[in-house]
């Protein structure tokens, strides 16, 4: 099987975890200080990485 | 001069007035400083120039609490001291370290990082040091600090070829200060042991102990219990308020595109609280180690993909033939609250020389947990509005688990037991590092610290150790 590099740099990776986080399944926010600032899964990301 | 044995050193006719405890970085420094004013000092060091397992007994002892490292192995008895192990890492404490924190009781110094500034360029020169630079503030939180990758001076080597030259300095090996017998204002004399036998009593004007910040509370324990309170006339915090810097591994990071931070040669970047931020969440100092996982294009993706998917990432990795890490570790060492609970005590059980061992007990709080969190916390939304990257806490920290076990559990920094302050219950040396109630017994070392604070103590205990040089030189003087 061979392996070709997709054209993805990291903030489309980024961008690709956040929409993984959007899955009910895997949602669970926790409290954060600043408003566009979540706690999901552990992870420390925007709002905006949500949408 | 270096002599081998305490019967050789008593062949010399060499008087000193300042008889220093140990040839680590604070001995050294201390008796160097004291040499370049002309002042003959003695250093006796119980260990050799080697690291021995016999040496090494001597620091048996027991530890309870958190788990914690054998005490044989933590540190290193022999020319040099713990330099010999040190990995090296460089940062003085920060002005803010020394200043009472008002959400956590017993902190703060009776001095103030300006009273170590004047003794930077050497420190700098000692541990060849790079200049020093300012703290950067990414956010209101979070500062970018400088923690310089040091050439790790061994102190032994460097300066054993000066000191054998030296005709003020005389460094006595295999010779170990047991005991120091006091009266309760002056220390009267040091009970040595060499060669496997009590070698009798040795005398100069001046005591200082630089055994490490675990054998000088020893020292003092024990002299102290065989002198009725001579040595340590105001005890009650002798041995207590012993910190460490707990180290774990408090999550990972996916890097962004472009950070906005630069990474050294090592890919690593260090970030620690603002005073502001501490005060406001209640918590203590810290420093988030970030090392970067140094790919390029597809392997950085499969790397950040460990981060979230690591089954994943491994069949991504076995595609591409490659040992692929998560695209950043956030290591963590931060401030453990001074507590007089956490202590050195004597133990029953006695070393070769007849010298009690300790038992250490050592234990987070809950300000440390919740340090840890919200220190993690505050990282991760400085990153994601920063836009170096996105964090992720670590499964432990964030559900209240126990400490990882597997991990690094502290840095090897003994901390406290001497610490310096003004109340005479909750401190064992005054702003001069000279024991309260003593005229000639002073400490050096990092057991007089009074906070911990959240970066590597040697930059801070060569700091400290010139100035009590230029201290006792002045006093001598005087």
């Amino acid at each position: 099987m061979s392996w070709k590099s997709p054209p993805l740099s990291r903030r489309a990776f980024t961008q690709a975890l956040a929409a993984l986080f959007a899955l009910p399944i895997v949602r669970r926010f926790g409290r954060t200080r600043a408003e566009d600032i979540v706690e999901v899964d552990g992870w420390i990301v925007k709002r905006s990485d949500l949408a | 001069m270096i002599f081998q044995s305490y019967d050789e050193y008593k062949t010399a006719a060499f008087h000193p007035k300042v008889a220093i405890m140990g040839a680590g970085p604070a001995g050294i420094t201390i008796a160097r400083t004291l040499a370049a004013k002309g002042i003959p000092v003695v250093i006796f060091e119980a260990g050799s120039t080697e690291v021995t397992d016999e040496s090494q007994d001597f620091y048996a002892g027991k530890t309870e609490g958190d788990p914690y490292f054998d005490l044989t192995v933590t540190r290193l008895r022999m020319l040099g001291g713990c330099s010999n192990h040190w990995a090296g890492w460089c940062r003085i404490l920060d002005a803010h370290d020394f200043q009472p924190k008002a959400w956590v009781p017993d902190t703060g110094w009776p001095i103030g990082r300006s009273d170590l500034d004047p003794y930077v360029d050497r420190v700098r020169d000692i541990l060849e040091l790079p200049e020093l630079k300012k703290n950067v503030p990414i956010s209101d939180d979070i500062r970018w600090v400088q923690l310089i990758k040091s050439n790790a001076v061994r102190f032994g080597e460097k300066y054993q070829d000066e000191i054998a030259a030296s005709t003020t300095i005389a460094l006595v090996l295999n010779t170990y200060v047991t005991e120091l017998l006091g009266d309760g204002h002056r220390v009267t004399g040091a009970r040595i042991w060499s060669a496997g036998k009590d070698a009798g009593t040795f005398v100069a004007d001046l005591y200082v102990p630089c055994t490490g910040g675990i054998e000088n509370s020893r020292l003092l324990l024990w002299s102290n219990e065989q002198s009725n309170g001579g040595v340590v006339p105001h005890s009650e915090a002798l041995g207590r308020y012993w910190m460490e810097h707990p180290q774990f591994k408090g999550g990972d990071a996916v890097i962004s595109h472009e950070p906005s931070v630069e990474f050294d040669s090592s890919h690593e970047a260090f970030f620690s609280p603002s005073p502001e931020a501490m005060e406001r969440l209640g918590i203590l100092n810290f420093g988030i180690r970030f090392i970067e996982t140094p790919y390029e294009g597809m392997k950085a993706i499969v790397a950040n993909l460990a981060c979230t998917a690591p089954s994943m990432a491994e069949w991504a990795s076995e595609q591409l033939n490659q040992r692929l890490r998560c695209a950043a570790q956030l290591h963590l060492a931060w401030e453990q609250a001074p507590v007089a609970s956490n202590r050195i005590t004597l133990i029953t059980e006695r070393d070769a020389a007849g010298v009690p061992r300790i038992d250490l007990h050592w234990k987070k709080g809950d300000i440390e947990r919740r340090t840890a969190l919200e220190g993690m916390r505050l990282f991760g939304e400085t990153c994601a509005t920063a836009n170096i990257g996105r964090v992720r806490i670590a499964d432990w920290l964030r559900n209240g688990e126990d400490y990882p076990t597997d991990e690094e559990l502290a840095g090897h920094h003994h901390m406290g037991g001497t610490r310096m302050g003004t109340d005479l219950s909750k401190s064992v040396v005054d702003a001069d590092c000279k024991v309260h109630g003593m005229d000639n017994l002073y400490v050096g070392g990092s057991s007089v610290f009074a906070t911990s604070g959240q970066c590597n103590p040697t930059t801070t205990i060569v700091a400290l150790a010139l100035r009590l040089g230029e201290h006792i030189g002045r006093k001598i003087a005087a």
